[in-house]
């Protein structure tokens, strides 16, 4: 607004600027957009980040690199074994040591249930954004009996920090294979709940299709991944294209749709959370009997029992705990496939036992300015529904 | 094709602008100077067998500690969608008036990475549209991912390390 | 004469000696009982009623910052229902809301908001620093964590945990609840009202 020689005042421009703040209830994190809007078009989207950042990266070079787990926990907070996951596999590519084959499978069934527990919370609120608030109720009632299962093999609902250098923090117990069971028989009926409720509702349809819609060379230009690079036709997925932890044993289909607007997005996430049930299934069926984690003591605790009777595992016991494992110096990045997209760590390593430089390659934080350009030329009760449909995590945006 | 086989064939078709390839733990890596950036990436981009169309991720990396000239290093990670193969490329960047040119032309998802790369060390970006504060608070003074910026100025006031004492607490803490 | 003057002055002294300790004891009926009638019986038990209502209609703004708004979330699902506790409605404008559950770790950045927000929330109203970043920084003591969000709004109630469970937040309601109860009526619930 500006004011002209008589007092009067004058339009700068046509556009209405509204601001999209930080805190508002579309429970996403603290996403702040700014929008150019012409009525109720948007002209343009311009996002700002940064209200959650939490300087882990420099933390990271401080600690040892089992105080990094935990910390990795706290970056997706929605997909906690993914991160850690992640931070273990380039560590252990820089020590170039063997996980063994039931590390692998526990890994793998518990990343799985992650996914599935990250994707039930993206269902509830993306459906509660757009209107649909019984989805929420369900959905967490699910994903109840996923933590559950968590704080069974882990101690805590959330933040396991379960996958450690060297395979897992402990070995499978009997109620939690048990839990896992009950778990795999009781899913397939509430996703057809799910479904049931929305793919074929007038009003979730109108909403999502055709919204947001994003091609194929767009999407990879603009470095999208995971789910919503998939709805957009483009076949990438990284447990099928560079294997981690034993997933080439399983077979799974990977869903890849075609449209790439908000409804695809929403199936290609919903048949993904079929196709880690059956992966859990096959990982259970064939779960490898022998060592949870790896038998070299430079990496992984040795067992309890030795403490008593060995003196090496005396001294490695005492070496591990108070200064922690020596990484070979030298850099890596290993992608793996979260819940959201490609989730990797870059670890620079210096040789000591502290890394020199760790940084998250956030799939949420390379979405962000392709899920802007989606924005412009939708409605603004479309900007809800995109950003609910890229599951957008701040904790690993602003890190 | 393999990692060897595309460091080979990018240490022929650019004998002068690839300053190093290396093979760690069999990732293809190759060393570019700042101003043979954009020429390398494009042909990494364009070439069909090779065909890098997705940028994963950029990263910085100041090596202040191991008192290496360059100091600062921006770090490309590049796949290819249709022949599922990746590279590496680290770009050493000086000391004095840090820059390195932009690849946003060729992936338009290096916009937040390289934004961040000048939030968090100061590196400018030439050609990036907009080279201002990502993350960081606008006014937020020093480049906080620097290996001489603090972690912190508060000292920690409360611990269960029995060796440490600050001033606030007087006593030990109560043992068995 | 002498007699008549005697017991006139006796007369005067005792009226002075009454009118003394009248005023001493008007004085102390004044200092317990200040004020109209209003501000003596009624206010406590009335006090008592208005902080019975309030206790059991805390409606929370949502201020879900990071992993802790995810237990928050479970907590006002079905399984830890917050609504039979009556806080059930999170209302999405701060000028509709009482109480600010500070769920998750506040930035540098994102401090100043906190405060805005604070501030556009309406008398009398509460806030519940739920999680160990928002109690003290929790894991984060860097540049770029505000240590405590004691540091900018008044809290109330703290909840430990990395993320607190939904049983501990909403155990942390129930103390929030027992305090208003026990404010209620007193200065102290007084002075919440500007």
């Amino acid at each position: 607004m500006s004011v002209t020689e008589q007092g009067l005042l004058e339009r700068d421009k046509d556009t209405m600027t509204l601001n999209m703040g930080p805190q508002h209830p579309s429970t996403h994190g603290v996403f702040r957009v700014i929008l150019e809007m012409d009525g109720e078009v948007v002209k343009t989207a311009e996002p700002e980040i940064g209200y959650l950042h939490t300087g882990i990266e420099k933390t990271c070079e401080n600690k040892r690199y089992v105080h990094v787990i935990p910390i990795t926990d706290r970056l997706d907070y929605l997909n906690p074994p993914g991160n850690n996951l992640a931070f273990c596999l380039s560590t252990e590519k820089l020590l170039d040591i063997e996980i063994p084959e039931r590390a692998q499978a526990l890994r793998v069934i518990m990343c799985e249930l992650s996914r599935i527990a990250s994707h039930l919370v993206w269902l509830g609120t993306h459906a509660l954004d757009i209107g649909a608030m019984t989805v929420f109720l369900y959905c967490w009632r699910e994903r109840e009996m996923i933590l559950d299962l968590n704080e069974e093999i882990s101690g805590v609902r959330m933040m396991t920090s379960y996958i450690r250098v060297g395979g897992v923090a402990k070995d499978a117990t009997r109620p939690w294979l048990d839990g896992i069971r009950d778990f795999i028989d009781y899913f397939p009926a509430k996703v057809d709940e799910y479904e049931k409720l929305l793919t074929k509702n007038p009003i979730w349809v109108d909403r999502t299709e055709g919204v947001g819609v994003f091609t194929r060379e767009e999407a990879i230009n603009w470095s999208l991944s995971g789910p919503a690079l998939r709805a957009s036709g483009v076949n990438w997925d990284i447990r099928k294209s560079k294997p981690y932890s034993g997933y080439d044993n399983y077979n799974f289909d990977v869903p890849v749709l075609k449209n790439g607007d908000i409804y695809d997005r929403y199936r290609v996430r919903v048949e993904e959370m079929r196709q880690s049930r059956i992966i859990i299934k096959q990982a259970m069926e064939k779960l490898p009997g022998g060592d949870f984690k790896t038998p070299d003591n430079k990496v992984s605790l040795p067992p309890r029992e030795t403490l008593h009777t060995s003196m090496e595992a005396l001294i490695h016991h005492f070496k591990l705990v108070s200064e922690g494992i020596s990484v070979p110096k030298g850099e890596t990045y290993v992608p793996i496939e979260g819940a959201r997209g490609e989730v990797g760590f870059y670890i620079v390593s210096d040789g000591t036992n502290v890394p020199y430089r760790v940084k998250l390659r956030a799939p949420s934080f390379m979405a962000i300015p392709g899920m802007c350009k989606m924005m412009e030329g939708c409605y603004i009760a479309d900007v809800v529904g995109i950003i609910g449909s890229i599951d957008i995590v701040m904790g690993e945006v602003d890190r | 094709m393999t990692s060897e086989e595309i460091v080979e064939k990018l240490k022929a078709s650019f004998p002068d602008d690839i300053q190093d390839t290396a093979l760690p733990q069999g990732d293809a890596v190759i060393f570019v100077a700042p101003d043979r950036l954009q020429k390398v990436a494009g042909f990494l981009k364009d070439d069909p067998s090779l065909k890098f169309d997705y940028l994963s991720d950029v990263c910085g990396v100041d090596y202040l500690n191991e008192e290496r000239e360059p100091r600062f290093e921006a770090v490309y990670n590049l796949h290819s969608i249709d022949h599922q193969h990746s590279i590496r490329i680290r770009v050493g960047i000086e000391e004095d008036n840090p820059s390195v040119p932009t690849v946003s032309e060729f992936w338009k998802g290096a916009l937040y990475p390289e934004q961040e790369l000048f939030d968090m060390f100061g590196i400018h970006v030439e050609g990036h549209p907009k080279n201002e504060r990502l993350i960081m608070p606008k006014e937020w003074a020093g480049y906080p991912l620097r290996k001489d910026y603090p972690l912190t100025t508060e000292t920690v006031t409360f611990s269960y390390n029995r060796d440490f004492k600050s001033d606030l607490v007087k006593s030990k803490p109560p043992t068995r | 004469m002498g007699l008549i003057e005697d017991a006139a002055e006796t007369f005067e002294a005792e009226v002075n000696n009454l009118r003394l300790n009248v005023k001493d004891t008007i004085e102390a009926l004044d200092h317990e009982y200040a004020g109209s009638l209003y501000d003596t019986v009624l206010t406590t038990r009335l006090g008592k009623v208005v902080g019975w209502a309030q206790k059991n209609a805390l409606w929370p703004a949502t201020f879900g910052l990071a992993c802790c708004a995810i237990e928050m979330m479970a907590m006002a699902n079905s399984r830890w229902d917050a609504a039979r506790f009556g806080a059930e409605v999170f209302r999405a404008s701060p000028r509709q809301a009482d109480l600010m559950i500070v769920s998750g770790r506040v930035s540098q950045k994102m401090a100043p908001i906190l405060k805005q927000i604070f501030d556009q929330m309406p008398e009398p109203k509460w806030v519940i620093s739920m999680g160990a970043c928002a109690s003290c920084g929790g894991v984060f003591n860097n540049y770029s964590i505000v240590q405590g969000v004691d540091r900018v709004v008044p809290v109330d109630v703290y909840v430990p945990g990395c993320p607190p469970g939904p049983e501990a937040l909403l155990y942390g309601v129930i103390k929030l609840q027992e305090k208003i109860m026990a404010e209620a009526g007193t200065d102290k619930a007084k002075k919440r009202v500007a």
